[in-house]
């Protein structure tokens, strides 16, 4: 176990560095010179010169090795740099919108739980039965609509024809429930899937005829006997829904007025404040390789199989 | 380490239960309105409020910092924190009497001795040379504790004009700022001051030692929404008040349609910025005969354009600047659309055949470059040009560029054709024809709309040396010059769209893109 977790720690530092590379040469390679916007944003009307002030003040004039390093040993040390766009820190700027986007993908997760466990579930009671096709076709649409018409759809509803909840802003938890609930649909439609199949492929295996001939219920099978054997197979795909939903919380941010990683990462793109993106891509990947590595590790915990497997 | 597959599943349980019980129980923060205050949408955070620093937006500084003088309706200058001024010396020489009883919102006094700290942050400091009083700057007396005189090595072109800017040359505190010199606070002697601020919102209330009129209601609370659709049903819901204005928190006119139709009460002002396409000759052959440019102009229907892409709401235009502004010159009627007209003058220029025209061999071939970032909408535009351009026998290509690739292609100038928007007042007519027309000025942001040194140049500079009577007949040349040679073609007078709900009474559009509109308007409750 230990050599598995060790070993788990060293692809994810591997992984980590070539992120590292990856989202430096993205993010310089790409055309335009942003000493031009800084020069803009800075006054109605630029300077003589001042293009090339701007470009030697955030050091575009270094080499691009130079710049890396640079840039990879200050995030090492947690110093992401300066926004060229706004003059703040930007770890300072990361910490507080780290917690927004926390809350949303946390909250979303939770839902997204308990409407795939509630759909999976009333497929596998009543299979290939009316709620079992209904707990489909909410999947299919679940999956197949765009995350920014499903927010659109839950303002327009909730907020401009009801009235009952905020359209937007971070004010307590009256105003979480349409982004969570935007972010929660298409992970909640995926997992509702593979609870539906885990416990069909599970309601098909000997134990369960085992637990039957012990004169359990259906019911009783599919809690405690299907349920706990979908688990590692359940825990895989809800990690990689919520790795995904970073990618999710840049539409879903901005569209809700959250001021988290999301809207921070779309705001230093459409400005190519490339320190922003950057810090916010090495951390999106960050998270993401964490969270992979969590999951292994949960696997591991709760997949005998497997722990044999490394033991 | 093991754990059992049941005590997983109910230790996970068991804590999303908790978290949504705790997210259940917690106080719902929420208010739908709150009385006495005005929300406003802003589509990005306030920023750094310095107001001889950078980043900010405008309207939020026009909140709490007052110039000397206030760019009214027409271009008219009128007082403000200077209540008379004299301009002597042919130009060079700026008495200004200042208004007493003003007090900054920290209690300081705002007196000569003030005014002079604020005019030496910026006046004659190469940063702030892109404005003439402070290129000219050369000293500053104190004549008495309300009374200045400021010096210049030459006579200011639109002296009061540029001292109505919203930066640098607005009055903050000489309290607000460190021992080094350095920025802290944003303390103006204007009627908001600021209580919070941070990404999400800017919260202002009254100043009650404001000197002039104060606003009716007590707080104003800009909120950040950065997306233009939740802008729109933020305001449906009643959520917030006023959303609009080219800078603050835009609205498309297909947005203000949507309004409109939902009962919202739209304000559509004709605004004072022009959306223009540039030729560029240099890249493009064939651009510099003046006929292929004048059939690129009369190709185009800026009637259509105003009526379907803006919805009604733009007017075409036949200058470079709208009446609404001064020194706009003649006003001419738009061009209308004459493809007969355009297909024999290229014709005429040697461009012949069809369905493309072509000229010894070469087809005649444009590329438009486009950055819907830069100018909202110009995608859709630039597809209505390039059809009708097919019509008259020209192969009109489209490039879309993001805001970076855009400002970097017009400075180098790869592009043909391309769009490019006015400064709009306060800075025009003189901000945009030197920023953008006048070959000399380093203008290293957006690159030049046209220029021509040998032509042009002068009839600029002779523009910018004139003074008094002299302004409109010497600027009108340059208007003329650009006209007669088609060198550039305004398509249309970008309005600037404002939307409120029924809270509001008394709404009236801002004077300039870069004033917050809260003077006039008294809520309902």
């Amino acid at each position: 176990m230990i050599h598995f977790i060790s070993k788990r720690l060293k692809h994810s530092l591997v992984l980590l560095f070539l992120a590292s590379v990856v989202c430096f040469t993205l993010v310089v390679s790409a055309p335009g010179n942003v000493a031009v916007l800084i020069a803009e944003l800075r006054g109605a009307v630029a300077t003589p010169g001042y293009v090339e002030q701007v470009a030697e003040e955030i050091g575009l004039n270094k080499p691009l090795l130079m710049r890396y390093v640079d840039w990879l040993g200050d995030a090492v040390r947690g110093d992401f740099g300066i926004s060229y766009r706004t003059g703040q820190d930007v770890s300072a700027d990361l910490a507080n919108r780290m917690f927004v986007t926390g809350i949303l993908i946390a909250g979303s997760a939770a839902i997204a739980t308990l409407i795939s466990l509630a759909l999976g579930f009333l497929g596998a009671f009543w299979p290939y039965k009316l709620p079992d096709r209904v707990s489909r076709g909410l999947a299919l649409l679940g999956a197949s609509t765009p995350t920014f018409f499903v927010g659109a759809l839950m303002i327009y509803a909730f907020s401009v024809t009801f009235q009952l909840l905020p359209s937007f802003g971070f004010a307590g938890p009256k105003s979480w429930i349409l982004p969570w609930l935007t972010v929660a649909v298409l992970p909640a439609a995926v997992l509702s899937r593979v609870v539906r199949v885990g416990l069909e492929e599970a309601m098909a295996s000997p134990f369960v005829l085992t637990a039957k001939s012990k004169g359990l219920g259906r019911t009783a099978i599919l809690f405690r006997e299907a349920l706990p054997n979908i688990t590692p197979l359940f825990i895989n795909a809800l990690g990689t829904q919520v790795g995904l939903m970073t990618a999710t919380a840049i539409i879903v941010e901005p569209l809700f007025a959250w001021q988290g990683l999301g809207d921070y990462f779309l705001a230093g793109v459409r400005f190519r404040d490339f320190m922003v993106v950057q810090a916010c891509l090495l951390i999106f990947l960050t998270f993401f390789i964490v969270v992979n590595l969590i999951v292994d590790l949960a696997v591991l915990l709760t997949d005998p199989r497997i722990r044999r497997q490394w033991s | 380490m093991s754990v059992n597959r049941r005590t997983f599943l109910q230790g996970a349980g068991g804590a999303v239960a908790l978290a949504l019980a705790q997210g259940a129980l917690s106080k719902i923060a929420y208010a739908q309105g709150a009385s006495g205050t005005l929300r406003v949408a802003i589509a990005k955070p306030a920023g750094n409020l310095d107001p001889q620093s950078h980043y900010a937006i405008w309207a939020i500084q026009d909140l709490m910092f007052e110039p000397l003088v206030k760019y009214g309706k027409g271009g008219q200058i009128e007082p403000c924190l200077a209540t008379d001024w004299k301009i002597e010396d042919g130009g060079k020489t700026l008495h200004l009497t200042l208004r007493q009883g003003v007090m900054f919102q920290d209690g300081t006094k705002f007196d000569a001795a003030a005014c002079k700290w604020n005019l030496e942050r910026w006046m004659g400091l190469d940063q702030f040379s892109w404005m003439n009083c402070s290129k000219h700057f050369q000293s500053l007396d104190v004549v008495d504790d309300y009374h200045i005189t400021l010096h210049f090595k030459d006579p200011v072109l639109a002296l009061m004009q540029e001292l109505s800017y919203t930066r640098p040359t607005r009055f903050l505190s000489p309290k607000s700022v460190g021992a080094d010199g350095k920025f802290k606070e944003p303390v103006g002697t204007g009627p908001w001051v600021q209580v919070s601020a941070d990404d999400s919102q800017s919260v202002f209330e009254h100043f009650d030692g404001y000197w002039g009129d104060k606003p009716t209601y007590e707080r104003l609370e800009a909120k950040v929404i950065p997306d233009a659709r939740s802008r729109v049903a933020a305001l449906r819901s009643g959520e917030i008040d006023l959303i609009g204005g080219f800078w603050i928190a835009p609205l498309t006119p297909e947005e203000g349609k949507q309004l409109e139709a939902a009962g919202v009460n739209v304000v559509v002002d004709p605004g004072n910025v022009t959306l223009v396409m540039a030729f560029n000759p240099d890249r493009a052959e064939a651009l510099k005969d003046p006929q292929v440019r004048k059939a690129v102009s009369i190709g185009i229907d800026r009637a259509a354009i105003s009526k379907v892409l803006y919805h009604g709401y733009a007017k075409p235009a036949g200058n470079m600047f709208s009446g609404a502004l001064p020194y706009a010159g003649t006003q001419y009627d738009p061009p209308v659309r004459d493809a007969a007209a355009a297909s024999a003058l290229l014709e005429k220029a040697g461009w012949t055949g069809s369905p493309i025209r072509s000229k010894n061999g070469k087809p005649l071939t444009l590329e438009l470059v486009v950055s819907p970032d830069a100018v909202p909408g110009s995608r859709v535009i630039a597809e209505v040009i390039q059809s009708e351009m097919k019509e008259i026998g020209i192969d009109l290509v489209i490039r879309s560029v993001d805001h970076a690739s855009k400002h970097t292609d017009m400075l180098e100038q790869k592009y043909d054709l391309g769009f490019f928007l006015t400064y709009g007042a306060p800075y025009d007519p003189f901000g945009s024809i030197v920023g953008l027309c006048l070959s000399t000025f380093h203008n290293d942001v957006e690159g030049k709309l046209v220029t021509d040194p040998v032509n042009l140049d002068p009839l600029i500079n002779a523009a910018t040396a004139a003074t008094g009577d002299q302004i409109q007949p010497t600027i009108q040349k340059v208007y003329d010059w650009l006209r007669d040679n088609d060198a550039i073609a305004p398509l249309v007078y970008v309005p600037s769209i404002w939307a409120h709900s029924k809270r509001i009474q008394g709404f009236t559009s801002p004077v300039t893109e870069y004033d917050m509109p809260y003077e006039n308007i008294v809520l309902a409750e």
